[in-house]
């Protein structure tokens, strides 16, 4: 244990591309042989009361939750701030929110950013691991779907982060 | 033997289908993951996310291409930093799934017509850029609450008003 950490940075930061490949290749794995789909088991439920797919989205949170709370005793420092809101009296602050946007501002962003992913999941079969997925099984659509995703990160990063900042600032956001 | 043997990997299989199962160990994945390595740095609930470990991947590799210096989450920009290399989950996601998909034969090209291609490329550009003004996409969304991240849940909100939405677009669309 080294300031509370199982690894320290020195070595962690070596492990960040090991370990998230493995973690990868499991849940592409898992991915394939179920089907999984986020966005889709929350429209087959509303489509059809089907709850295949959604029990997999509802077990992650839950499983999420119990093996944060589990670590959280374990590894205190590695936790930090679980249960968020919680924390310093403000039920409502933002994991990782860009510094420069207030809370109302992230819940803004949410809104809009949530109501467009579910309606362009939707519309194109799946959530962006879905899509991942189907990729793999050779769907050329889906192909597509990942190459434009990674050209959205740049342009969001580069063009539209600034952009959002700069008009949240102007509106007091 | 050898039936017991291909019994087995059909019971183990049969567990690997339910989404249950999987929405469960990545739950525990991603948890695990910050458990061992946030000393590596945050955010935090960053253990699994297609869109911002997308971003930190491309990102990369298009600050290597250009010189230019795109944000990267500290996670991955620290490991860049010590001279290795950001999260590889997307790289791994594709390959495992390619991996299984070939053991069970599942593996079938399936091509769309150019008007479909547009969509899904046009879809894709803002699909991500839509996930990443929520910082995360759903599967982060689901960390994030299970963090106990309140705002998380407007995202979630969201997004099944954006499914029911698109259900209502799709229906109406067969009908015409």
């Amino acid at each position: 244990m080294i300031d509370g950490f199982l690894i320290p940075k020195e070595t962690a930061v070596l492990l960040v591309p090991i370990a998230t490949i493995i973690l990868g290749l499991v849940i592409g794995w898992f991915g394939q042989r179920s089907g999984f789909c986020s966005i889709g088991g929350i429209r087959d439920y509303l489509l059809f009361r089907q709850t295949r797919l959604l029990k997999g989205y509802v077990a992650l949170i839950i499983s999420a939750f119990a093996f944060y709370l589990i670590f959280s005793l374990l590894v205190p420092a590695a936790i930090p701030s679980f249960l968020w809101c919680l924390q310093d009296g403000q039920l409502l602050t933002a994991i990782g929110g860009a510094p420069a946007v207030s809370v109302a501002g992230v819940i803004v962003l949410m809104i809009i950013g949530g109501i467009f992913v579910g309606l362009i999941g939707t519309l194109l079969g799946g959530c962006p691991l879905r899509q991942l997925v189907m990729t793999s099984e050779g769907n050329l659509k889906s192909l597509v779907f990942v190459v434009g995703m990674l050209a959205g990160a740049v342009i969001f990063t580069a063009l539209v982060s600034p952009w959002i900042i700069e008009v949240f600032k102007a509106i007091g956001l | 033997m050898v039936a017991n043997s291909s019994d087995e990997k059909k019971g183990l299989d049969s567990y690997l289908k339910m989404p249950l199962v999987g929405g469960a160990v990545i739950g525990f994945a991603a948890a695990l993951i910050q458990a061992l390595l946030f000393a590596a740095g945050g955010p935090q609930a960053y253990g699994f996310c297609v869109a911002c470990h997308s971003r930190d991947l491309i990102n990369y590799v298009y600050n290597s291409l250009t010189g230019s210096n795109l944000f990267l989450a500290p996670f991955s920009a620290n490991a860049v930093a010590a001279g290795t290399l950001p999260v590889l989950t997307i790289i791994g996601v594709l390959v495992g799934a390619i991996a299984a998909a070939a053991l069970y034969k599942e593996f079938r090209v399936k091509k769309g017509d150019a008007k479909s291609y547009l969509a899904y490329g046009i879809g894709g550009i803002l699909f991500m850029i839509f996930a990443l003004c929520m910082g995360a996409c759903p599967y982060r969304l689901a960390l994030r609450i299970g963090y106990g991240d309140l705002v998380a849940v407007f995202g979630l909100i969201a997004i099944i008003i954006g499914i029911f939405i698109g259900i209502k677009i799709a229906l109406k669309r067969m009908e015409a």
